[in-house]
């Protein structure tokens, strides 16, 4: 196996797609964070700099880069099928469950440096920005906490790209398919109020429980709850998905 | 040893140095055994209880023309399909359940790879992922000779590049079965010659078991000790050329068509002299056995008119015609079904 995860790791490092999206990530999550500091103290924005409502809304925008390591777990399987490489891939290790093994222990070690880069970079813009205005944040206690969550749901949802992936081989359908669930549908189901109960079970509801502040509503899970909610979301896919498709032949 | 063997740019002598220094592992003599394979797509049996065997020590062509099943069967006897009926086992042992796959068999498919990605990484991929050491991709590309091109994007090669490429990726884990669909397609007449040399070599000397798909029968004719024909999904014919040659036509040669008003005249002439002869149409005669000399000059000896006399194809290419495409008219002018509308 752990042959494998290497060969998954040179696979990633030898194309430039993940430069893109750690930059996409570190953009994304750093400059919500900046906007988010920006309007702080003003109204519709949060509370005021040096406030804890204030530091664990703006650190825990790390998190968004959750969704740029979706894409790159996605493209780390789907790009097999893209680029018909499946077919050396399955020849040289025909078992094809542990290449998905492989991949999702390999996106998931991989999204930890990933989470670790745009949870610094935006603590940088943060502590700058938000000490030029005044106080910049402890990242001890609760904000260290929110931290954690953030780079955590990264990681994890990166796994969650790998299951994806596995379950639907087409690139572009899988990435559009995932961004529109997680964008529109989820909050429908979570505005419409008789069925917003189940919002808490599902992935955005295990991700806001997992990045939430302390005093976030009350329906969610705890942390460590959505946390492994999100993992189980990650391994079910991929268990499907190499059932379902992955096995399917390679004409 | 090393014959025929070239890489563009180097010296016979480094030639063979590369290729001795990559088989010092050259495992042991591997037979393929492929028996009952059946695959129907939708309403289309691609390959119908398909049989055959591919020695070690020789290069066997997988014969037939385009839609043949000869791409599914390999990709069946690879794992790659699963196939509805049959198996398809390297010495005794189904693909899938080979412990090092990589180093018992090695296959061409199709130029598979990431564009962006450089030839070296490529290969870098499946070293890891075989467990093989790093230092094998720069082997092998040497051996196929596209060292100058080790640190260029994958996607910017040419076709022939790319064939190149996808061997050198069989070639990693030095197997002893090498499986190769359509190598030929992209390459340039120099790169089919090295191919060629190449893949005799390897078995020739090398001992491997080499199995090489083309629908051209030229293409095997020059590779290949025994050919595996198939045709829709079938197994036509197997065995070695020779034998096939002579099959071909009861006595080793050709045949040679004759048009003539006195074709009645020649016919007896040429029969009185043993010669088979095969009347297939009013004035048209079909010579079995002699060239196209001898029949000319025992029909200026008997003072007869030829308005036609000419070779058909090999014998072998006779029988590769009659046995994938028998409904095809012009392959069959000695069958006797197409008498009389020859021209139809």
């Amino acid at each position: 196996m752990g042959r494998l995860v290497q060969a998954e790791w040179t696979k990633l490092l030898t194309t430039k797609v993940w430069i893109g999206l750690l930059l996409g990530s570190c953009v994304l999550s750093a400059g919500l964070a900046a906007l988010f500091t920006g309007l702080a103290g003003q109204d519709g924005g949060p509370g005021p700099v040096g406030t804890a409502e204030f530091e664990q809304t703006v650190l825990g925008l790390a998190g968004n880069g959750s969704i740029l390591a979706l894409v790159l777990g996605i493209i780390g399987i789907t790009q097999e099928y893209r680029h018909r490489t499946a077919t050396p891939t399955f020849l040289t290790t025909p078992r094809r469950g542990r290449v998905v093994s492989a991949k999702l222990l390999a996106y998931l070690l991989a999204g930890i440096p990933f989470a670790l880069v745009t949870v610094a970079v935006t603590v940088l813009v943060v502590v700058v920005y938000a000490g030029a205005r005044g106080a910049a944040p402890s990242l001890g206690g609760d904000n260290g906490e929110v931290l954690l969550g953030a780079g955590l749901s990264i990681v994890l949802y990166a796994v969650i790209g790998v299951g994806v992936g596995a379950l639907f081989r087409n690139q572009v359908g899988a990435i559009v398919g995932s961004l529109v669930y997680l964008f529109i549908i989820e909050n429908i189901i979570g505005g419409i109020s008789a069925i917003s109960g189940v919002y808490k079970w599902l992935p955005g509801g295990a991700t806001a429980a997992l990045t939430a502040v302390t005093e976030g509503p009350a329906d969610l899970l705890n942390q460590w709850q959505g946390g492994l909610l999100l993992l189980a979301y990650g391994l079910v896919a991929a268990v499907l998905g190499t059932l379902l498709a992955v096995r399917r032949d390679i004409v | 040893m090393g014959r025929d063997v070239r890489a563009p740019g180097r010296s016979p002598e480094q030639q063979e140095d590369v290729i001795s220094s990559a088989s010092t592992a050259a495992a042991a003599p591997v037979r393929v055994e492929v028996s009952g394979l059946t695959k129907t797509f939708g309403q289309v049996r691609a390959v119908d209880d398909l049989s055959f065997t591919v020695e070690p020590g020789q290069v066997t062509g997988f014969l037939g023309p385009n839609g043949a099943g000869k791409t599914t069967t390999l990709r069946m006897a690879l794992g790659l399909i699963t196939p509805d009926a049959g198996t398809a086992t390297f010495d005794g042992v189904p693909y899938a359940q080979l412990t090092e796959p990589t180093r018992r068999v090695g296959a061409v498919l199709e130029t598979a790879f990431h564009p962006a990605r450089t030839g070296r990484n490529h290969l870098r991929v499946y070293c890891r992922a075989a467990g093989l050491p790093v230092s094998r991709a720069d082997d092998v590309l040497e051996q196929v000779g596209l060292t100058p091109a080790a640190h260029r994007k994958a996607g910017g090669y040419s076709l022939g590049m790319r064939q190149r490429l996808g061997l050198a990726t069989a070639l990693l884990g030095d197997p002893a079965v090498l499986v190769l669909d359509e190598p030929a397609n992209g390459l340039d007449p120099e790169g089919i010659q090295w191919l060629r040399g190449f893949l005799r070599y390897l078995a020739h000397e090398q001992g491997r078991t080499v199995l090489v798909s083309s629908h051209l029968l030229a293409e095997v004719e020059q590779t290949a000790d025994r050919v595996v024909i198939v045709g829709a999904g079938r197994l036509v014919r197997q065995g070695s050329l020779a034998e096939l040659r002579a099959g071909a036509d009861g006595n080793g040669g050709g045949s040679v068509l004759v048009r003539s008003p006195q074709a009645v005249q020649l016919a007896e002439r040429l029969t009185a002299a043993g010669t088979r002869v095969e009347t297939t149409g009013p004035d048209a005669l079909t010579v079995h056995g002699l060239t196209s000399a001898q029949v000319g000059s025992t029909a200026f000896a008997a003072g007869v008119e030829l308005h036609e006399l000419r070779s058909r194809t090999s014998g072998l290419e006779e029988v590769y015609f009659q046995l994938t495409s028998g409904q095809e008219q012009y392959a069959s002018g000695t069958a006797p079904a197409s008498d009389g509308k020859g021209a139809a």
